[in-house]
């Protein structure tokens, strides 16, 4: 799955550590996420998206699932 | 968080009471065992087998209580661990390679094969084998697991 957490990371100058101990994840699991690897649960989903101020759909890209349907 | 500092620090005294009984283990298994033993060769390769194991876990126990009493001491640390171990994707990655359970049966096969060893040698062999076989898959598939998740 798309995501935009590598630029909005980057646009609160964050690194993938402070990021994840932020939302209580590993660094590992933030650079999964970044590059489609690992789908993150919706607990996470929301304090990722919580953090930056914004919605789960404006920081994951669901347009992938929908054309599957 | 305070929870879980608990647990690191009952967590750390449990490590520190093994290295201790490695340790003491370690001393008599030198000293008393090997002088009056010095039998065959079986019995030898069971005593072997065992003080290879508790020192081996006596060691990864002694690092694991640097690693405990490092993040007691520093808020952030902690923080990381507490992450480390509560992390959905390992936590994921972990039950897919067959953990805790793989972890508990090949401890109690070991502990069996030590047992057996002092009645029938390829009894123990055979289990002390089943249980490396069966860490070396749970460690290949969390490899590879964590390669690509």
């Amino acid at each position: 799955m798309k995501t935009k957490i590598k630029e909005l990371r980057k646009m609160h100058k964050l690194s993938q550590e402070e990021l994840a101990l932020l939302v209580g994840t590993t660094r590992q699991t933030i650079t999964s996420i970044e590059v489609g690897k690992y789908t993150a649960s919706l607990t996470l989903a929301y304090k990722i998206a919580h953090y930056f101020g914004l919605t789960i759909e404006e920081v994951f890209d669901f347009s992938e699932m929908n054309e599957e349907e | 968080m305070e929870e879980f500092r608990k647990k690191i620090k009952v967590n750390r005294i449990l490590f520190m009471v093994f290295i201790l009984f490695a340790v003491a283990f370690s001393i008599y298994n030198v000293f008393f065992i090997s002088s009056t033993n010095g039998g065959s060769f079986d019995d030898g390769t069971v005593a072997g087998f065992q003080l290879g194991l508790i020192l081996g876990l006596g060691f990864i126990s002694a690092l694991q209580f640097v690693r405990l009493s490092k993040a007691l001491k520093d808020e952030k640390k902690l923080k990381i661990l507490y992450n480390e171990l509560h992390d959905e994707r390992m936590i994921l990655i972990r039950s897919k390679a067959g953990m805790p359970m793989l972890i508990i049966t090949s401890i109690i096969m070991i502990v069996a094969a030590v047992i057996a060893g002092y009645f029938n040698i390829t009894v123990f062999r055979t289990l002390v084998a089943a249980a490396a076989v069966q860490l070396v898959i749970g460690a290949a598939v969390k490899i590879y697991c964590l390669k690509t998740m």
